[in-house]
């Protein structure tokens, strides 16, 4: 290739290129891993004055139902609806 | 009157541009005039958002009805504050686009909405909604490849049929009311409810995109030019949530109808890989929590539903923007051929994140006020399931628009891509992400920015406050979208787009448009046949027969009349082979002249 066609990036662009690495993706990861914790503590910490559907007076019930209906959410669509409703992509010949 | 409480109609300026732009020289000083001019509007728009005074104004009576361009009050005031700072938004976005024609199409289309929010009639309202038909189809239509061209079409007969029913409805509200005026219909869509309410009702939720009326969304809006989905994304159904609210308020229907919207395009958006698709899925998404919150119609929920459609206005704005730039610049917005940008385009990314934390409803973002309103509103009047199909939706919000497609998008698995070739992004199309970027955080950190503005007063007596930034709010926020995006990192593999077209209601649209064809057009083929078929042989008939006739009233009584006639006879020869066009039309037309004149001529000779 080229040299001259390489794109040159800019030092934000770059610094984001640096965070790549394998060792500092598991940097963030362990980042983001202990601010998923804070958060849990947190729960048993900060009351909730209003529960309005009875389980959420329960510390862990946000954090349980996020987890649970993304997982639930992404497999019914992606592993049952999808493979029944998908097309060609030029299914209608509109391309 | 001073000038204070003077008002100025907001789409006035945007109309008198787009009809001065395409006249404009294309270079120098018609260049220069011309980016002035996608500027002077919206900014004469803001000014009339602020100043304009409570009151009905500019009505005159027509046919008996007074009509009413102006009606500015409480409801009417936010969202046509918030559609003059899109506008502006917008037009800077597209200040570099060439092509006058787009930016004719976009003026006139702000025009439209902005005409609806202020009509205080059913016929004004029908007229600017036209506009905005009209206006959006060619915002589609001007990209100019054939897959735009057709979806426009499909979009513009859609719409067209959304606005018949508005105004049959109309039509029958007024001869069973007499009255034109567009007020609340307090039928609550309960037994008795007549059919024009239903009508109008309907004309009204193909705009906002009500399930199962809403396929024409996602079909349309990836297929728009660039700058012409960024406009579509904001004024189409937020003018529909304006109406609704105005005309349907505490319709329990609609409730339910906006949880089914909320969830169901959340679920097509985490299959969808085509990203403007993916963003029109979530449109389809969050105007289901403004019309669940109509429909729940309380004080708090209807403020939510108002400040919902604020908030969305600038992050979808802001969304449709930052993917713009990338399709802009890489030539697709499809998320299978896209990844390892976020080197490239970092601050495309973080535009484009700022939006994205703002539709999961973030605390920072201004989607933590406005949605959240809505989900406590819905909660604290005991509609339970309506609040949990509400938060179902912010945790597939988050996990489709927050994490999978910027993932895929910039990173994707994939290395830093350095062979692609990028279209530098022109500075002004930045300008106009970094205006909804700033006012998306701005209305996070300060929510009284925004509620100061809402349709009802948030006090005690009204029992809507809320204070977004309670310590609980934030942590559930914080808990809910934290989850959801350990869910996304389980799943990442499972949620891997690829190319496909999932089916969705316009698979019947299209059944009905070919049932259509079959029952209407074939029939009126058939007989146009069979038409044209008798027309050549009686027609021809009566023609040669004429024309005996003429040689023999020639022969035998002109020239034996009149001297001289035969220099007459060869000039009406002449004229004569020229209309030998060999149209039956023509013919029948001349011969008809004919007669005329030789009756004259017996007559008066």
């Amino acid at each position: 290739m080229n040299d001259q066609h390489i794109p040159k990036l800019s030092p934000f662009g770059r610094w984001l290129e640096e965070n790549r690495t394998p060792a500092r993706r598991g940097l963030w990861r362990k980042v983001m891993f202990g601010l998923l914790g804070v958060l849990a503590v947190l729960n048993f910490i900060v009351p909730n004055h209003h529960p309005h559907f009875g389980a959420d007076k329960y510390p862990g019930f946000w954090p349980v139902f996020g987890l649970l209906v993304g997982v639930v959410m992404v497999f019914f669509v992606k592993k049952i609806v999808q493979p029944l409703i998908k097309r060609p992509e030029d299914y209608y010949g509109d391309l | 009157m001073g000038i204070s409480e003077m008002f100025i109609h907001p789409s006035l300026a945007f109309v008198i541009a787009a009809i001065i732009l395409p006249f404009l020289p294309r270079a120098g000083w018609g260049q220069s005039l011309a980016r002035a001019l996608l500027l002077i509007p919206p900014a004469i728009a803001i000014y009339a958002a602020f100043t304009n005074p409570l009151g009905h104004h500019a009505s005159f009576d027509w046919l008996g009805q007074t009509l009413t361009l102006g009606r500015v009050d409480e409801m009417s005031r936010i969202f046509v504050q918030v559609f003059a700072v899109m506008s502006l938004a917008g037009l800077v976005f597209s200040l570099h686009v060439e092509d006058r024609y787009q930016h004719v199409a976009a003026m006139f289309y702000v025009a439209g909405g902005l005409g609806c929010v202020l009509a205080g009639d059913f016929l004004t309202l029908f007229l600017f909604w036209e506009i905005m038909a009209i206006g959006s189809t060619f915002l589609v239509m001007l990209n100019r490849t054939r897959e735009s061209v057709l979806a426009g079409f499909r979009y513009f007969l859609y719409h067209v049929l959304g606005g018949l029913l508005l105004l049959a409805g109309l039509v029958m509200r007024y001869k069973a009311t007499g009255t034109l005026d567009f007020v609340w219909e307090d039928w609550l869509g309960r037994a008795g409810t007549p059919v024009y309410s239903w009508l109008i009702l309907a004309g009204f939720c193909v705009n906002a995109a009500v399930v199962p009326l809403h396929a024409w969304l996602p079909d349309a809006y990836p297929r728009g030019t660039v700058t012409g989905s960024v406009f579509m994304c904001a004024f189409t159904t937020k003018t529909a949530v304006y109406v609704l609210m105005r005309g349907f308020q505490n319709w329990e229907i609609l409730a339910v109808a906006g949880t089914v919207m909320a969830v169901y395009g959340v679920l097509y958006a985490s299959m969808e890989n085509n990203a403007r698709r993916i963003l029109s899925y979530h449109i389809v998404s969050q105007v289901g929590y403004m019309v669940a919150g109509i429909g729940l119609g309380t004080a708090m929920t209807v403020n939510g539903a108002a400040a919902h459609a604020y908030a969305h206005i600038l992050y979808k704005g802001l969304l449709f923007m930052s993917v713009g730039a990338v399709l802009y610049a890489a030539g697709t917005a499809k998320l299978d051929e896209l990844g390892g940008l976020a080197g490239r385009l970092p601050w495309v990314m973080v535009l484009y994140m700022v939006a994205a934390l703002s539709i999961s409803g973030l605390p920072v973002f201004n989607g933590f006020i406005s949605k959240t309103m809505t989900i406590a509103g819905a909660a604290e009047s005991h509609h339970y399931w309506i609040a949990l199909g509400l938060e179902v939706a912010a945790v597939g919000t988050f996990i489709s628009v927050g994490l999978k497609l910027p993932y895929f998008a910039f990173w994707g698995g994939r290395p830093l891509d350095l062979k692609r070739e990028l279209k530098p992004i022109p500075a002004n199309m930045y300008a106009g992400m970094a205006i909804l970027a700033a006012l998306c955080v701005a209305q996070g950190l300060y929510p009284e920015m925004l509620y100061k503005y809402l349709p009802v007063v948030m006090s005690e007596a009204n029992h809507n406050l809320y204070d977004p930034w309670a310590a609980w709010n934030v942590l559930q926020a914080c808990l809910l979208l934290g989850f959801a995006g350990l869910a996304f990192y389980v799943m990442r593999q499972v949620i891997t787009p690829h190319k496909a077209l999932n089916l969705d209601f316009d698979w019947f649209y299209r059944l009905l448009g070919r049932g259509v064809l079959a029952l209407i057009c074939r029939p009126i083929a058939w007989f146009d046949n069979i038409w044209t078929r008798v027309y050549q042989t009686i027609g021809l008939r009566f023609v040669n027969l004429f024309a005996r006739l003429t040689v023999f009233f020639d022969r035998r009584l002109i020239d034996g009349v009149v001297d001289g006639t035969a220099y007459s006879v060869r000039g009406a020869g002449r004229l004569g082979a020229l209309a030998q066009s060999g149209q039956l039309q023509q013919y029948l037309g001349l011969m008809v002249t004919l007669l005329v004149i030789i009756l004259a001529l017996v007559c008066y000779s």
